[in-house]
């Protein structure tokens, strides 16, 4: 019996079995399909022939029928063209029953076969997909081999095109994901636990594995790329994304460079999809990571998987990441195009869409990692290998001058000139010109932003290209690249907590307001004050630059 | 070739809109919570019970009105959802799960009844928690996500146990996920979000760690989170939502830049959230009240001078 004819009977069980049979009186349209409502205990010899048919075909699609009332004498589980849709005056009624149903089985007051659970949770979680106990159920259920992590990821998506943002739901298919790698992959290796969970995925274990998860990877893809059509800047589709690629691409470039070209179009119809940009970020970061870590792989045959998210490889950040990237192999000249297109990708959209925060904070984006990657390359300033992105937001404020002056040495000199050309030729840029193109850098954004200011476009465009150019001067500008030693020692010492005997928390009522004070512990109060008060000292000098209102002021 | 791209998105205060609080409402609105417990909407929300009743007696709290809520049915419930491995669940029947965990120590705080559960056992179930890279798994099929982080620290924080959990490398996992723009995302490399720097900034903050943050790169993505109706977005080009007035609007506080947001127009943006017939807040003028909103009146306390209430927060907050 399938799912879905199993969640009708149950809304009739829910009704109190008003035993009612097929479709009568007016009705809908003669192309909607309707299931004949049965119950478990009149087992109709033809329902199992429409069972099957209806498990053969696939939906694609979930939804709930706005109809406040039961006005037809007919089932509430409407089919159209793979699309299953239940009327939504049921609902109110199924969801109470079948909560209550999988509660007692929980609670170990009332046993349920495993094929009905089955069906139980496939209801309960089409309806309310953010039922974290029901997904455990099938968590369990996947464990003791009732279901198949396939059909468990394709309830997952049916949720999704409903509910696109639910959590739980991402969650479960994480998990789903990670047992599928092990099914396909069961016996760790050497080898598999040299080169980390990520590259296993591709290398399976046994005929057709390979294959599977590389099914498995591009479906995911799918599923994330539909449900963020479905939500604008869908927080949860993209960072599984990305967790995705992180985990089951074994770093492939070719993945990352496909990525980067299918979300192209993607995000320039959807120019306020702050979550689609930075995934696009994220693609840059990776394959700065993969393409320099490349060049170190053929070298020493050790790996060293950027997209690996675990801290001791990620402890370099974004930094290590443009570090990863300095390389003299061929794949050196396809970092700075990489950052050129998308670059001239953020202006096009500027330029076509004014007034868009999200274009903007991406420029702010790719132009930091662009910004470290040819500092790295240049060789500005001795980098160690430990800075971190937190170490380099940290750092010693640079004079400002200081920055625009290297810039200025690897520029064309009619900057330098003041003149429009300079009277130079192609061999005279060509022999001035450093090993990295100086483009996009400070003086090119400030032009940029200089003729975005200039060409009076709306009002919020203003305030973004200020606020951009704010940034430059205050983050980019000011960024250095080798933290003082004290502050690389400081961020080392972690408190010691010892148990505290007496109550660590005290509660304290206010007579006349019923004021609340919440204390920690004493130390831990202390401490939070300490650390508070270094930031500030710390912070002082850009505090009073940004004027006491906050940075906001541009 | 159609392009989703509306500029501004933000919402447009009515004249007509609540400028006054009314306390009154929302107490009988929380109070009233619940009182139909065969509801379907109350099925719908029994998943993340534990921290409702949370939010809804902290609010009441605030408003001294405490005593309407039945104490000891909350306990006697809070310790039927304690499980064998020490973990708390949203509500009976349900798996435990360390975000309800830390709501029920924070519900049992407030009442001062801590005892009440087996501490020792949600110690070793928050302590087992955590991984070989210092994060933490959400309960045992091992999610992992800043949030958490939080949720244990707080957890043990509250109970005076951060000494059941290796600090250091929570710290440097957290840390991990710090983003170029001083935000945090719920794993390394992901989208700044404010709920998530919410949590990774009170996590700082429980762990004496709060010099690690860039304070003034941090506080200016927080500040540009207000929109001209006054109201907070999570994220550029969101819509403003009452709820991040509160994540957004705690960690400036956390890191001492809450003087970066417009107080007035903030207050005036909460305010209109109100729903004046039923009580409760919804999440924007004009939307539908939602219980989870009705906390977010907290977020006004400290950021309206004169206002009877007041609280000062050292990062025990919810993690929702």
């Amino acid at each position: 019996m399938s799912s879905w004819s199993f969640t009708t009977c149950l809304v009739w069980k829910a009704l109190g079995g008003l035993g009612m049979e097929t479709e009568r009186g007016q009705g809908p349209p003669a192309n909607v399909e309707k299931m004949p409502v049965i119950c478990p205990e009149i087992k109709i010899p033809t329902e199992r022939a429409l069972h099957k048919n209806l498990q053969a075909a696939c939906r694609d699609e979930i939804g709930l029928i706005q109809c406040p009332e039961a006005r037809y004498n007919r089932s509430p589980i409407v089919l159209v063209e793979n699309k299953l849709g239940v009327e939504s005056w049921c609902v109110k009624f199924l969801l109470p029953y079948v909560h209550n149903k999988l509660l007692l089985y929980r609670q170990r007051k009332q046993w349920q076969d495993r094929e009905v659970l089955v069906d139980i949770t496939c209801t309960l979680l089409l309806l309310n997909p953010d039922f974290t106990t029901a997904w455990n159920v099938r968590k369990e259920l996947l464990q003791h081999g009732v279901l198949n992590p396939e059909k468990d990821l394709y309830l997952g998506k049916l949720a999704l095109t409903k509910y696109p943002k639910s959590p739980e739901t991402w969650i479960h298919r994480r998990w789903v994901l990670q047992r599928l790698h092990r099914e396909c992959c069961p016996s760790p290796s050497a080898q598999k636990e040299q080169r980390g969970q990520a590259e296993a995925w591709a290398n399976g274990n046994g005929p057709g594995h390979g294959e599977r998860l590389q099914r498995a990877l591009h479906e995911e893809l799918r599923v994330c790329a539909d449900a963020a059509s479905r939500y604008p800047s869908n927080y949860n589709a993209w960072s599984h994304r990305i967790w995705v690629l992180q985990h089951m691409s074994q770093g492939s470039v070719k993945v990352l460079h496909d990525e980067l070209s299918s979300t192209r179009l993607w995000v320039s119809m959807h120019v306020s999809d702050h979550s689609g940009f930075h995934y696009r970020q994220f693609l840059l970061k990776a394959l700065l990571g993969e393409l320099g870590q490349a060049h170190n792989r053929s070298q020493t045959e050790s790996l060293h998987p950027p997209l690996d998210p675990r801290p001791a490889a990620q402890s370099n950040g974004e930094a290590g990441a443009c570090e990863a990237g300095l390389t003299d192999d061929p794949h050196a000249d396809t970092i700075p195009q990489l950052f050129r297109e998308e670059m001239e990708l953020c202006t096009d959209l500027i330029e076509s869409y004014p007034g868009h925060e999200t274009l903007w904070c991406h420029r702010r984006h790719v132009f930091y990692l662009w910004d470290r990657w040819q500092k790295l390359s240049q060789g500005t300033g001795s980098l160690s290998p430990a800075v971190t992105d937190s170490n380099a937001l940290l750092s010693e404020v640079r004079d400002p001058c200081d920055e625009l002056q290297a810039s200025r040495a690897m520029d064309i000199d009619c900057v330098q000139d003041g003149s429009k050309h300079g009277g130079y030729t192609q061999d005279t840029k060509r022999l001035k010109r450093g090993p990295v193109s100086p483009w996009p850098g400070l003086l090119s954004e400030h032009a940029f932003i200089s003729q975005v200011l200039g060409t009076r476009s709306t009002p919020e465009q203003g305030r973004f290209a200020r606020a951009y150019r704010k940034w430059l001067d205050s983050v980019i500008a000011r960024i250095g690249v080798k933290p003082k030693q004290s502050e690389l020692n400081a961020k080392r010492q972690y408190p010691k907590f010892s148990r505290t005997q007496d109550s660590s928390v005290s509660f304290r009522t206010g007579a006349a307001f019923g004021t609340v004070r919440y204390r920690a512990s004493d130390v831990t109060v202390a401490m939070w004050e300490e650390s508070l008060s270094q930031t500030d000292r710390q912070r002082r000098k850009m505090v009073e630059a940004g004027g006491a209102g906050g940075p906001l002021h541009y | 070739m159609a392009i989703n791209g509306t500029q501004i998105k933000d919402v447009v205060i009515k004249p007509d809109a609540p400028n006054s609080l009314i306390l009154d409402k929302h107490a009988d609105y929380i109070a009233a919570y619940g009182s139909k417990k065969d509801d379907y909407e109350y099925t719908l929300s029994e998943y993340l019970r534990m921290s409702g009743i949370y939010w809804g007696l902290t609010v009441m709290d605030l408003m001294g009105q405490l005593d309407r809520m039945n104490q000891e049915e909350i306990i006697d419930f809070i310790k039927s959802c304690q499980h064998d491995c020490g973990g708390i669940s949203a509500s009976t029947g349900h798996d435990p799960h360390l975000l309800y965990t830390l709501s029920a120590v924070q519900i049992l705080t407030l009442y001062d009844r801590v005892k009440a559960i087996d501490v020792d056992k949600v110690v070793d179930y928050v302590g087992g928690l955590q991984q070989e890279d210092g994060s933490f798994a959400g309960d045992k099929w091992g999610e992992i996500d800043t949030r958490f982080s939080f949720c244990a620290v707080a957890t043990l924080a509250l109970l005076g146990r951060l000494d059941a959990v290796d600090v250091g490398k929570a710290v440097e996992f957290v840390l991990s996920c710090m983003n170029f723009d001083g935000g945090f995302g719920c794993r390394p490399g992901s989208e700044s979000h404010a709920g998530q720097i919410y949590c990774c900034t009170g996590f700082l903050s429980i762990t004496g760690q709060l010099h690690q943050v860039n304070a003034d790169l941090l506080g200016w993505w927080l500040c540009e989170r207000q929109l001209p109706s006054g109201g907070l977005n999570g994220r550029p080009e969101k819509l403003p939502d009452v709820c991040y007035s509160w994540w957004v609007l705690a960690a400036l506080k956390i890191i001492g830049r809450i003087h970066w947001i417009d107080k007035a127009k903030l207050r005036a943006f909460i305010l209109a959230c109100q729903d004046e017939e039923t009580g409760g807040f919804a999440d924007r003028p004009g939307d539908m009240p939602a219980l989870l909103k009705a906390l977010w009146i907290r977020d006004m306390t400290g950021t309206v001078p004169g206002n009877q209430l007041l609280k000062e927060g050292f990062g025990y907050c919810p993690s929702q």
